[in-house]
């Protein structure tokens, strides 16, 4: 522990500390353009040179290469240092262009403050000033490689961080630029942390393009909703419109990075198609008059058919705040069927999270410090991206990455591969928690074996599966497998992704109650007459569409208050339009019981991009804005139960009714979020075993999954994110392939249960035979093939004529 | 001594005034005659356009940020040519004070207090101008000023081809 004196200040840090770490822990910012947090020191950009006084190495040094070292004196106001500095900043100017009006990043640009900060002013260089050529980066990223001061973070963000390939550095001498070989789409699904990283406005998001200045920008404090990981995020929105976010730090989350998903998947708040008025039978009404139509729906039902004929579904969307007063109102009306998931295989999966998760729990934090990473049917990359990102950082600190899954696994990063088939991986989890291995071939057993030693030997194991092929069995015996591989010196973490932001917290307040199977067994039965859905679609979400249209057609009255149209709020009797996350407070408890809290960012109300349609905003001169109906879901239920509809008093009162969340009170100053440690209710043990059922010879076994492109509603109606979907396509095995005269790329009709879908075909052969891929996509052509719900049986025909 | 300092307070003025009864008078008769004011004046604003007539302003924000209270608001927008442009404009002058401080943030000499001062109105509303408003076919006080000349970032002219500029350079050239 090497203490070095910086500026006259004595300062302790840890063994190969730098200086300018070290300096930071003090408080003094040592100008620097290369060195970052995460990315570590490059030593390229010359700008953060101190005078070293007292050490091995005198005289003027850059602070970011030369570790802390016991006895150092260093002073970074000498003048020397000083004029050095200037003397760079200079530098990196000679060639920059002289457009900050015209430029992005203007405001918060790292090159803007430390020119001034350097005091430099007046270009004195006269030489000709050299120019590049720009590339097509995509639909996300503009670059404007003028602007370049060679400080190479975005390729050390890029390829080195989050393992991109399709990007690097070209030219020699004073050519040196970075790019793609080939202009196009940057491939890598966390590309644009180099709009966060490059300090300047070189990599600015296209999405965001000459919208607003960032000094405009209304910025708070906010969590991802597009997954269970909750990566913190700052949103920024100018003229009641969401217009781009950022990565927020927090480093036992996200770190500085969040996924493509995350960054660009803002246009739900502005999309054309928000619910903006209470709708009454189809009417538009105003606040009161709904609100008056939803306690006489609900008196109605109470008084015709009895207590409990009112049910209540809550959602892995909604706010926690939302979700606990939806429980106080169903316990107000008597009712006993209240669920907090529409889609039953989830459900059991978040309430055996909730309750076996404990001090095994895992956050992408404490991943990267993992030597021995399982994956078993999990894909982070299409589940809880930012979690691919985080195992690439323990593969780069030297942990064993393996993964049982059928599918090509697409993990930023290298690892081992045994494509298992659904059934094998039951098989695997429950034979690996026994160490007895039956039924496989001899490779597969020693593989399987020495993987359990291996597992037993680690000193930071970390187990990782999500649901979508697992199911709730599988998730059981994965936890048994982390149970059995944990002895009492060295426990084994775990980490199962869930279905959505809020998943956790649906998990621990459905307290053992009955879930969405139930209830629709309880509405076909005609003991439930009136449903009242919090920000959640059964139509959609649940597997089984039909059987759910069936039910719910049964209803007397739908109550349903949710932000976006919806399959549920087009058949329902009451909408109540709710605000999206960025609009209002809340919090969400992410995969591992970790509860954040969001601010609100701006009020709802239509942007002024379409009240003016593009053009002059209307001269209307009102208090209030247009298409500003939308209340956060918590308030309206908080005016319902008559209890405060602001934040901070609400909150204690939730507090305070329900200890769990005792956090509540305090959590907006978190700065990582609180961890509820509260245990949940596991589900009732269950006799289906979600075994698929024996197949007619030349089907296929098909599993619904999400992809990266997201599932949720909130990315579905997001533009700027149609680039990364594709159109439907089913993914197989080549022999599998061959065997229907199909080839790859080759159209391909697709025949199951739910009726015929054009398909385009892809085949790799790293698949097991027999089995095949749909991607799911709501709204969309795939809408009805929910993952989670197992697999269904298909058959595949090639269509004549297309290519 | 108190009542010749009386007397002489008396008159005093009335021999002023009744000397400058015969000299040319410095007022005039507002609004039947009307004055020119110096061509610095700081009266309505304009948005100039630039020696090749187009519009001037990129749409920065700059004077919007440095106006004390607040009345720019602005859209910026990008056209085919990849030219920064506002698609909106909106100067309130029921609020501005006149104080000059938007055209002195302003990077491109688009925004200029012109010598224009007769804009009250009774209608606060009609204070209210916009693009179409403020947008004049002239250069204003300069003629000459032409930012994306100098930008440096192939606007409007090929990359390379501004004032000062060379390249673009081959970046897969490894010659030394
Ligand atoms: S990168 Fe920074 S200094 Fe360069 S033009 Fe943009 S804002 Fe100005
Ligand atoms: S593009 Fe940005 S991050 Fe990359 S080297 Fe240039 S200035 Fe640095
Ligand atoms: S003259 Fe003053 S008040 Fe008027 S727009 Fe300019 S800065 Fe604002
Ligand atoms: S400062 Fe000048 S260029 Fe910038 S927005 Fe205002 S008028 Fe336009
Ligand atoms: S920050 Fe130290 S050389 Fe760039």
């Amino acid at each position: 522990m090497p203490t070095l004196t910086i500026d006259n200040q004595p300062v302790t840090v840890a063994e190969g500390t730098t200086i300018i770490q070290a300096a930071e822990r003090l408080g003094l910012v040592i100008p620097h353009f290369c060195y970052h947090e995460a990315l570590g020191a490059a030593g390229s950009c010359r700008l953060c040179a101190v005078r070293i006084e007292k050490g091995p190495l005198k005289g003027i040094q850059m602070a970011c290469m030369i570790p802390a070292q016991d006895g150092m004196v260093v002073t970074t106001l000498d003048p020397e240092a000083v004029e050095f500095r200037a003397h760079v900043a200079e530098w990196a100017m000679t060639d920059h262009p002289h457009d900050c009006p015209v430029c992005d990043e203007g405001g918060e640009c790292q090159l803007q403050e430390m020119t001034i900060a350097a005091g430099h002013g007046t270009r004195r260089f006269r030489g000709l000033k050299r120019t590049y050529p720009n590339q097509d980066l995509g639909p996300f990223i503009v670059q404007e490689m003028n602007r370049c001061i060679q400080c190479y973070r975005c390729v050390r963000t890029y390829r080195d961080y989050c393992g991109g390939t399709d990007y690097g550095t070209f030219g020699s001498r004073n050519r040196v630029a970075y790019g793609r070989v080939t202009a196009g789409r940057l491939a890598s699904p966390f590309s644009g942390n180099i709009i966060d990283l490059c300090p300047t406005g070189v990599l600015t998001d296209k999405t965001f393009r000459f919208k607003c200045r960032s000094w405009d920008l209304q910025e708070a404090p906010s969590v991802c909703p597009h997954c269970s990981l909750g990566c913190n995020t700052l949103p920024g929105a100018r003229y009641r419109e969401l217009l781009r976010v950022k990565a927020r730090v927090n480093r036992a989350v996200n770190g500085f990075f969040i996924c493509d998903r995350g960054r660009f998947g803002h246009g739900y708040q502005n999309h054309p198609q928000r619910l903006r008025e209470p709708h009454v039978d189809g009417e538009s009404v105003s606040w009161n008059d709904a609100l008056a139509a939803v306690h006489e729906r609900i008196s109605q039902t109470t008084e015709h058919h009895g207590h409990g004929t009112v049910a209540f579904l809550g959602s892995r969307r909604a706010t926690l705040e939302a979700n606990l007063l939806l429980g106080q109102w169903a316990a107000a009306t008597g009712c006993t069927r209240t669920v907090y998931e529409c889609h039953p295989e989830f459900d059991r999966i978040a309430r055996t999270v909730a309750a076996r998760l404990g001090d095994q729990r895992r956050s992408p934090g404490d991943i990267q410090r993992s030597d021995f990473i399982l994956l078993i049917g999990a894909e982070p990359l299409a589940e809880a991206p930012v979690l691919a990102l985080a195992i690439r950082q323990a593969k780069r600190n030297g942990a064993r990455i393996v993964i049982l899954d059928p599918r090509p696994p697409q993990l930023p990063c290298a690892f081992e591969h045994l494509p298992l088939t659904p059934e094998q991986l039951q098989l695997a989890l429950e034979q690996l928690a026994t160490k007895k291995f039956k039924g496989w071939t001899r490779d597969e057993s020693t593989t399987l074996r020495n993987l359990g030693k291996d597992l037993t030997a680690a000193q930071n194991p970390v187990i990782i599966g999500a649901g979508a092929l697992l199911g709730a069995a599988g998730i059981e015996r994965l936890f048994d497998l982390v149970d059995a591989s944990s002895p009492a010196a060295r426990p084994c973490g775990v980490l199962v992704p869930l279905a959505g932001p809020n998943s956790y917290a649906a998990g621990l307040l459905s307290n053992g109650g009955p879930d969405f199977d139930d209830l629709l067994d309880a509405i076909l039965n005609g003991m439930v007459k009136t449903l009242v859905c919090l920000e959640t679609d059964p139509f959609e979400d649940y597997p089984q569409h039909g059987r759910a249209q069936s039910a719910l057609a049964q209803l007397e009255s739908l109550i349903v208050l949710d932000a976006l149209p919806t399959q549920t709020t087009r058949h329902a009797d009451i909408v109540l339009p709710t605000t999206v996350p960025v609009e209002s407070d809340g919090c969400y408890i992410n995969h591992e019981g970790r509860l954040q809290a969001f601010a609100k960012v701006l009020d709802p109300g239509l942007s002024v991009a379409v009240t003016g349609g593009g053009d002059h905003p209307p001269r209307i001169f009102e208090q209030s804005a247009p298409g500003n109906l939308p209340r956060p879901a918590w308030a309206i239920l908080a005016e319902i139960l008559k209890l405060p509809t602001e934040t901070a008093a609400l909150r204690q009162q939730l507090a305070r009714t329900d200890n769990r969340f005792a956090a509540l009170t305090q959590i907006h100053r978190a700065a990582e979020g609180e961890i509820v440690t509260a245990i949940g209710i596991p589900p009732r043990p269950q006799d289906d075993d979600g075994a698929v059922e024996s197949s007619v010879p030349g089907s296929l076994q098909l599993w619904p999954i999400d992809t990266f492109g997201g599932a949720d509603i909130f990315s579905t109606y997001s533009v700027h994110l149609d680039p990364l979907r594709d159109e439907p396509y089913i993914l197989l095995a080549d022999e599998d392939a061959k065997q229907r005269g199909l080839t790859d790329g080759a159209g391909a009709v697709l025949t199951s249960e739910l009726g015929h879908l054009k398909v385009r075909v892809r085949c790799t052969a790293t698949i097991p035979a027999g089995i095949a891929f749909l991607p799911h996509l709501l709204r969309g052509a795939t809408a009805g093939f929910v993952p989670g719900g197992g697999a269904l049986s298909c058959t595949l025909k090639s269509v004549e004529g297309e290519a | 001594m108190g009542l010749w300092r009386d007397i002489s307070g008396t008159w005093k003025p009335m021999w002023i005034t009744l000397r400058y009864l015969f000299r040319k008078p410095v007022t005039i008769e507002y609004p039947e005659q009307k004055r020119t004011p110096p061509p610095r004046y700081r009266a309505q604003l304009i948005l100039t356009r630039d020696p090749e007539g187009k519009e001037r302003c990129v749409a920065c924000y700059l004077c919007s940020a440095a106006c004390p209270v607040d009345c720019i608001s602005l859209q910026a927008a990008e056209d085919a040519d990849g030219r920064r442009y506002a698609a909106w404009f909106r100067v309130n002058f029921a609020r501005c004070i006149f104080c000059g401080l938007c055209t002195e943030a302003c990077p491109t000499l688009a925004i200029q207090t012109s010598i224009h001062y007769e804009i009250c109105k009774r209608d606060p509303l009609s204070l209210v101008f916009e693009k179409e408003d403020l947008l004049v076919d002239h250069g204003g006080k300069d003629k000459f000023y032409n930012f994306y000349q100098h930008a440096g970032i192939g606007v409007c002219k090929p990359r390379g081809g501004g004032d000062g500029e060379y390249g673009p350079v081959d970046v897969k050239d490894l010659l030394p």
